[in-house]
């Protein structure tokens, strides 16, 4: 990656006009494209043919150029070269890159404003989602009954692996991306986030990463689950080499996110914006950002020694050379757990905002709320090990990491605790984002008290491993968090368009979704129970009806979220006028105008109380 | 507005409360056993009695949460157009979240203490004369020998009353041992063997499935077992022998 | 929110209403930015210590550094991988044992990685007290000097692992054991570390040698320090542990 940086500065135009003005995502896939075919192409010149590993090594070298080159390409390198070289990027090029006067040009571009960077994220997570989800009905349709040949076998395998990937991805982004650019800044008070080029840098190259894993599916043959279990990797085609390598350039993408949100916080503040007076939003947004921080690492350490087993002949998880599979199980759930949280903590802050505003009241015990997160956020180091209760691993931390893992319904209780204390006699006001909560409620119950039964070793002992561990998390990221990022996204909606998302169709949305989620999980939990492992391509008769109501379940998840992009993509233009503020909030992204003008305010605020007291009278700038 | 909603009797929810516990723990006594594959351990068993412990457990809080919220849906919604009024705030009761930190501490100990106990159960000794069972993973086949006799199976014979002791390996990548009637599992390493110990406590024909993804045809990895009385365990281990 | 719009709004300095903010504000973000980095930096050599002290943990089938096969290239009186193939009679392989990597050569490295963090360090004092960028850029360009040496040891570092030839399943390869991985593994992170320094070193230099840097605006090169000081105390964790807890007793 540095050798490239340097490469850089003597090939780009350093200055902000000619070449550098003309980069869009399109040169961005041209450079890709041209450098991958570069790298292909050079590999087969300089490596030994007749090497077991060269296709592996040949995805390498390609895998490396496609992400160089996007950079390149997209324009996200031209800082670091201009750094390099001592040419400093002026203020009129800071605000030439952060898009001003480039209309809707600058949504296809390496814009550093925060706010264009937020709508980038929608798309990239409805991009991520609907293609996960195509992947999920084709699961589905597969299973709809026994022995079905809908895709090939070893297709099928592969589906599972990037359905869970992408959904991973999807979701990871799915609050912190769109939000904690759109609005965190807005609410701290500062005219961007700290770091407006790794901003930009982090969202493209979340872009690089999501190519490299659609293209999984082109060229196949995976082996492994999405957890990228070894040593089976080792058997699967050159698709895990792309698979691995996207892994690690996402992981540069979170990396860059977190200390971009971290900073932008700690540093960015308006006058009077004490850490006491932040909406809670922006405390989710941190702790995730700082738990992604911790997380990550160890993924893109497991990633590389995945393909370095492949590439370079190495042993960490070969038996015959010394390694083990544990080793890989370990640092991938060191990273697996808390990115759980890195997922759930900013959807439930948003809910927590949510709460509040449509009920009319502060949020509930705010420090409690605060403690349950970052709580949350710290027990999950520590509980990793309950992923490998029945691995073989170590059978003697059995009861430590059970007792860790339970401690884990404490901060989540206080979630509940927080979010029915608000709700407690306020005046609820029952608009889209509200519905979206108490769908989540509910279904948050059902994820919670299931998990519980999975922490204890003599019930995992049994439902480790069948659809019962798969409906669970499914409870969590589609019942919970997606419920959260889609509250999310029908709240802040009119802050982004100017206009309502429809609430007739985000309501038949809605209940499509809501019922679909019963459906589908309720009949996989009955799946599990009755002992159908998971990751099955064929099932015994046994299952037979569980599994044709999941999928008809399934369906409908499928319809409402149909619905629901219809309706974004139709009121983004045509829906009902909102104005600046249409929840009557309190907190700064509802006090600038709609759109948030380019640096979002003319004068900076200074701040007196948090955004909680409904009902007073708003002194507004 | 706000005055009336002070002093608004919780009654409705109590009772909302307090039915929906009873419909959860119905549910939880009734439905764990009646969907589970058929328990021939002690461990199974263990593991049946926790799910329904750990539910009737939970179903207090859970129909809690759910109670207060269909109340909050029923009485507290704002009727009407427009933006509704600032409801009266109430930013922290410190005596709720000590009182609610105290309930599910006091729920999360149970469930540990319990946990810690049902472990140790399970991990209970071997007694003195277990039968060993080497097991050995490989795509997509089991196979299980006796040691100290010539006999190697495709399905698994285990005698009824007697602990047994499996050995578990893998010829080549991960696999996950699982008798689906015995609420015991463990992963087959290649490089390593894992242990397991079970005690059959009932005649009959049981599944092994596999747990750990392992490729092309992980879903076709399966096989059954049987448990015979001790006698009939006996006899069939001598025509086994026999027949190698 | 209440928002006091009569009270002064140019708190963050600035008559344009906090536009421009003054180089030590930004400076302070940098530099938390820098410690976040290294805080992650830190849980990756954390990471990488696992995996290596793990996998002489668990030593499966003894092949913490032996395996089942021939000498590889590297060995001393070895051959080559197509000398294998060719050779026809080839007798039963054996529990092939490597040593440890030359504890010389890693030190080398680790110390130049050291050398060139304090001969940053120490243009950095300098450039402070004397206001010299010309002697700063020179020095900078020793301190790349140092980690190009580095780096060019650290390939040959990587080039002396031993291999060993294996036949598995009719497939035949050459292979290294979980010691020789974990090697490689923590080489190459190294060696990554050592071109960001590069970069960095040639960016302060040229920066310096232009006026962006220079005794008053040193507030970059103090943050390019933190980093590299960093890459050089994690260099000595990890010899120290390498060298110091190798072969399974």
């Amino acid at each position: 990656m540095t050798s490239t940086l340097e490469h850089v500065a003597h090939t780009e135009a350093p200055q902000g006009g000619g070449l550098a003005r003309r980069q869009n995502i399109f040169t961005g896939f041209l450079g890709g494209v041209v450098f991958g075919w570069a790298s292909w192409a050079i590999a087969h010149h300089v490596l030994d043919q007749s090497s077991r590993n060269f296709s592996d090594m040949v995805v390498l070298f390609l895998t490396f150029g496609w992400t160089v080159g996007f950079w390149l390409g997209i324009g996200a390198l031209n800082g670091p070269g201009r750094w390099l070289i001592g040419r400093d990027h002026t203020r009129a090029d800071d605000l030439y890159y952060a898009g001003e006067n480039q209309g809707v040009k600058r949504y296809w571009k390496f814009c550093t404003d925060h706010k264009v960077v937020g709508v980038q994220y929608i798309v990239m997570t409805a991009v991520l989602l609907g293609a996960g989800g195509i992947l999920a009905m084709a699961i589905r349709t597969e299973l709809i009954v026994p022995g079905n040949h809908f895709v090939d076998q070893q297709v099928y395998n592969g589906f599972i692996a990037v359905h869970g990937m992408l959904m991973i991805l999807a979701l990871i982004v799915a609050v912190a991306g769109p939000w904690g650019n759109f609005v965190v800044p807005i609410m701290c008070g500062a005219r961007d986030m700290a770091f407006p080029r790794l901003n930009a840098l982090s969202l493209w190259t979340l872009v690089a990463a999501a190519g490299l894993l659609l293209t999984v599916l082109g060229v196949g043959s995976l082996t492994m689950g999405w957890v990228v279990l070894a040593p089976i990797a080792d058997q699967a085609g050159i698709g895990m080499d792309f698979f691995a390598m996207a892994i690690i350039v996402f992981t540069v993408s979170t990396t860059v996110a977190g200390v971009n949100t971290i900073c932008t916080v700690m540093t960015m503040r308006t006058k009077g914006m004490t850490l006491a007076r932040l909406p809670i939003m922006v405390w989710s947004a941190i702790i995730a950002a700082a738990l992604g921080l911790y997380a990550f690492p160890y993924f893109s350490l497991v990633e590389a020694q995945t393909l370095m087993d492949r590439v370079f002949n190495t042993s960490f998880f070969i038996a015959s050379g010394g390694g083990t599979g544990w080793l890989q199980a370990n640092l991938f759930w060191l990273m697996g757990h808390p990115e759980v949280y890195v997922i759930l903590i900013p959807a439930v802050g948003a809910l927590f905002e949510i709460a509040s505003v449509m009920a009319r009241k502060p949020v509930f015990s705010y420090r409690t709320a605060i403690a349950g997160m970052a709580g949350l956020a710290g027990l999950s180091m520590l509980v990793w090990a309950h992923h490998m209760f029945t691995t073989g691993w170590a059978p003697n931390l059995g009861g430590p990491f059970m007792l860790t893992t339970e401690l884990i319904s404490l901060p989540t209780g206080l979630f509940f605790l927080v979010i029915v204390g608000t709700l407690w006699r306020g005046n609820i006001w029952m608009k889209l984002p509200t519905v979206w909560l108490f769908g989540f409620i509910f279904n948050f119950i059902i994820a919670g008290v299931t998990g519980i039964y999975l922490s204890d070793i003599p019930i995992d002992n049994q439902l480790h491993g069948t659809m019962f561990v798969t409906a669970h998390f499914h409870y969590v990221f589609v019942g919970s968090v997606l419920f959260g990022a889609i509250a999310a996204l029908c709240f802040w909606y009119p802050k982004v368009t100017g206009r309502y998302l429809d609430e007739t169709m985000g309501r038949i949305s809605f209940w499509l979704v809501f019922i679909g989620v019963q459906v589908t999980f309720g009949a996989m939990f009955i799946s599990g129970m009755r002992g159908m492992p998971r990751r099955y391509s064929s099932y015994a008769l046994l299952f037979e009806h569980t599994n044709f109501i999941t999928t008809i379940g399934a369906y409908m998840i499928m319809a409402g979220m149909l619905v629901l992009l219809a309706a974004v993509v139709r009121c983004w233009s045509h829906g009902e006028a909102s104005g600046p503020n249409p929840w009557q909030a309190n907190s700064l992204e509802w006090l600038v105008p709609t759109p948030p003008p380019l640096e979002n305010f003319d004068v900076l605020p200074v701040i007196t109380e948090d955004p909680y007291n409904y009902g007073k009278e708003l002194v507004r700038s | 507005m706000t005055d009336n909603k002070n002093k608004q009797s919780l009654k409705g929810m109590y009772w909302t409360w307090f039915v929906l516990t009873v419909i959860g723990v119905l549910i939880s006594v009734w439905v764990p056993s009646y969907l589970m594959p058929k328990s021939m351990s002690d461990s199974m068993h263990l593991s049946i009695l926790t799910i329904v412990i750990f539910s009737v457990a939970a179903a207090p809080v859970a129909a809690g949460v759910y109670a207060a919220t269909l109340f909050a849906l029923k009485h507290w919604v704002h009727k009407g157009e427009g933006v509704p009024e600032a409801a009266e705030p109430i930013r922290e009761n410190n005596k709720v979240v000590a009182y609610w930190l105290i309930a599910s501490t006091v729920l999360t100990v149970f469930l540990l203490i319990w946990g810690l106990g049902a472990l140790a159960v399970d991990n209970g000794n071997t007694g003195n004369n277990p039968l060993v069972v080497n097991v050995t993973g490989q795509q997509w086949v089991w196979s299980f020998s006796y040691p100290g006799t010539s006999v190697e199976s495709p399905t698994l014979v285990l005698p009824e009353g007697r602990t047994v002791v499996f050995h578990i390996t893998s010829d080549d990548i991960t696999h996950g041992f699982w008798i689906a009637n015995m609420g015991v599992q463990v992963d087959a390493n290649a490089g390593a063997i894992t242990t397991l110990h079970v005690t059959p406590n009932a005649l009959g024909n049981f599944n092994i499935r596999c747990t750990q993804f392992c490729g092309l045809n992980h879903a076709f990895m399966v096989t059954t077992g049987t448990v015979l009385s001790a006698n009939d365990f006996n006899s069939w281990l001598q025509t086994q022998s026999q027949k190698a | 929110m209440s928002i006091d719009t009569h009270a002064e709004h140019d708190a963050h300095g600035g008559h344009d209403g906090g536009h421009h903010e003054p180089p030590e504000v930004v400076d302070g973000r940098q530099r938390m930015a820098i410690w976040l980095f290294i805080g992650g930096d830190i849980i990756t050599t954390a990471a990488l210590l696992f995996t290596y002290l793990y996998l002489r943990g668990v030593n499966t089938g003894g092949h913490w550094m032996s395996m089942l096969g021939y000498p590889g290239p590297q060995m001393a009186g070895g051959h080559t991988y197509a000398w294998y193939q060719n050779a026809a009679s080839l007798a039963d392989p054996t529990n092939v044992m490597v040593g440890k990597l030359a504890a010389g050569l890693n030190w080398t490295v680790t110390l130049l990685t050291v050398l060139s963090a304090l001969i940053i360090w120490g243009a950095e004092k300098a450039l402070r007290s004397s206001k010299n960028a010309k002697n700063y850029s020179m020095t900078c360009w020793v301190a790349v000097l140092v980690t190009v040496v580095a780096i060019v040891l650290s390939f040959k570092q990587l080039q002396s692992i031993p291999q060993i030839y294996v036949a598995v399943n009719d497939s035949q390869t050459m292979s290294y054991t979980t010691y020789d991985s974990s090697m490689m593994v923590i080489i190459g992170s190294a060696v990554v570390h050592l071109f960001l320094l590069a970069f960095l070193g040639v960016g302060l230099a040229i920066r310096s040698a232009r006026g962006v840097i220079n005794g008053d605006k040193w507030y970059q090169a103090r943050l390019v320090r933190l980093f590299w000081v960093w890459v050089g105390v994690s260099a000595i964790v990890v010899s120290a542990t390498t060298t110091f807890i190798n072969v399974v007793h």
